[in-house]
């Protein structure tokens, strides 16, 4: 914000637009990096970078961190170990080899359901173990949207009882045989629900 | 199962999805971990589950985290070999943004307070010279008052003007000395200017004036200072009519009738 001075001297309001300007040149310069280069940032131990990580997945991992432990606490203090772990250890990631937005998504899901079943927290291997590939660019919030758009739109197009048996497997962690034992389903039936919406989904989401 | 690829495309999904019983995962993994190509069709698996994330309803973080987050990043860079214990993020939302704008508002929080204590003091040495300037405009308007009384004093017509003078055989060693009475019975003023040497150290000066009737009434007592003029103004009850003024010698401080010799007399004729 201009102090008075500023704004009387016009001097220094051009050096104001100066710093907003070069502030948002910045900005924009982030939101057009690509993980890959902000990654080769943060080992270069570049803090800005990690931020504009943050910036660009911490909503998407929150919310289904939320989702899984209905604890706001909880959610973001493994948010914040995360992204910890990804300033400490970014070198092992390997960008040729996946994603980084599938790796987060899956290490998000993993610890929170080791929380939500009081297993033991992940170990900081993670990086270099999970190679995940997702096949959408997840690195503008525009292409999150519209994934979050298309998954709804899947899930909503299943019949109930395989969307229930999805989401007690990905929200809440439960294997075939825990499902069953949830539900009261026989085994075989939880089984044949699980891989027919696999199936759907992989078709409606991968086309 | 370890040898053999798994039966149906699904079952990666499966796996990553995390639904394959332990006696299947088990089996699912000891292959993975040794065939290459099913490792890859695992990673598109885990991508393709990892995007039901977005079936949740979207829940923003609260800004906290993110400052938590960056302090713990600069903390360990800074710290000896760059660790250093987790930050717990902070409970309160907002309590991040409270804490970034009292840093970037500390600076000016200490230019304020030195500026206030800069200002205090200035307002109380203007304070000072405000006092010293009401006590030299109090005094110069009692000296103002004074003379103007001195004026209506000498301007009005029942006004005595008496003068003094030294009596022969006095104790005023050169004999100089000499002053001037107004006197106003009307109004019960008097006015007393006269030059006598100094007092001997244990003697006052002590003026009188001598009624018509009755004793001597004390108008005053003084010492002056070699060569300086006495000045003095009395009230007096109005209406005593006076036959003389007279200045004698007394013990220092004055006493209630003269004892000492007459040093200046004048009477009015």
């Amino acid at each position: 914000m201009p102090t008075r001075a500023a704004i009387r001297n016009p001097f220094a309001r051009v050096s104001i637009r100066r710093s907003i300007y070069l502030a948002t040149a910045e900005k924009r310069a982030e939101l057009k990096a690509t993980d890959a280069s902000l990654i080769d940032r943060i080992v270069q131990r570049d803090e800005s970078a990690l931020a504009a990580l943050y910036d660009r997945y911490a909503g998407m991992l929150s919310s289904v961190l939320n989702r899984i432990l209905r604890d706001t606490q909880a959610a973001e203090e493994i948010l914040q170990d995360i992204f910890y772990q990804l300033w400490r250890n970014a070198a092992q990631f390997d960008s040729s080899r996946g994603s980084l937005s599938g790796w987060l998504l899956v290490i998000a899901r993993n610890r929170a359901i080791s929380r939500l079943r009081r297993h033991n927290p992940a170990s900081g291997d993670e990086l270099s173990e999970n190679t995940v590939v997702v096949a959408s660019n997840l690195e503008s919030s525009v292409a999150q949207q519209q994934l979050m758009a298309k998954v709804k739109s899947a899930l909503d197009n299943l019949p109930q009882e395989q969307r229930a048996a999805i989401e007690l497997a990905y929200f809440e962690g439960l294997t075939h045989s825990e499902i069953a034992q949830r539900t009261g389903d026989p085994l075989g039936t939880v089984k044949t629900r699980l891989r027919s919406a696999v199936e759907t989904l992989k078709r409606d989401l991968h086309s | 199962m370890s040898s053999e690829h798994p039966t149906r495309p699904e079952d990666f999904d499966l796996y990553a999805l995390g639904a394959l019983d332990d006696a299947e995962r088990q089996a699912f993994e000891s292959h993975v971990a040794s065939c290459a190509d099913c490792a890859e069709k695992l990673a598109s698996a885990r991508g393709r589950t990892a995007i039901l994330a977005f079936a949740a309803p979207p829940v923003a973080p609260s800004p906290g985290v993110k400052e938590t987050l960056m302090r713990q990043v600069i903390a360990s860079a800074e710290g000896p070999g760059g660790s250093v214990a987790r930050i717990k993020p902070e409970p309160v939302a907002d309590g991040g943004i409270f804490a970034r704008w009292w840093a970037a508002l500390l600076p000016v929080a200490t230019a304020f307070a030195l500026a206030t204590v800069l200002l205090w003091l200035h307002n109380e040495q203007l304070n000072r010279q405000l006092a010293n300037l009401r006590a030299t405009i109090q005094q110069q308007q009692q000296e103002l008052a004074e003379t103007r009384h001195q004026a209506d004093l000498i301007a009005a017509r029942e006004t005595l003007v008496v003068p003094l003078w030294s009596q022969k055989g006095a104790p005023d060693a050169h004999g100089e000395g000499h002053a001037r009475v107004l006197y106003n019975a009307k109004e019960g003023m008097m006015t007393y200017d006269g030059w006598l040497p100094s007092a001997p150290a244990d003697k006052s000066y002590q003026l009188w004036l001598v009624p018509m009737n009755g004793a001597p009434i004390s108008a005053g007592v003084f010492n002056p200072q070699n060569g300086e003029m006495s000045h003095m103004m009395m009230k007096f009850p109005a209406g005593v009519t006076a036959k003389a003024f007279a200045v004698s010698l007394e013990p220092a401080g004055g006493v209630p009738q003269p004892t000492g010799p007459m040093v200046l007399v004048g009477p009015i004729s």
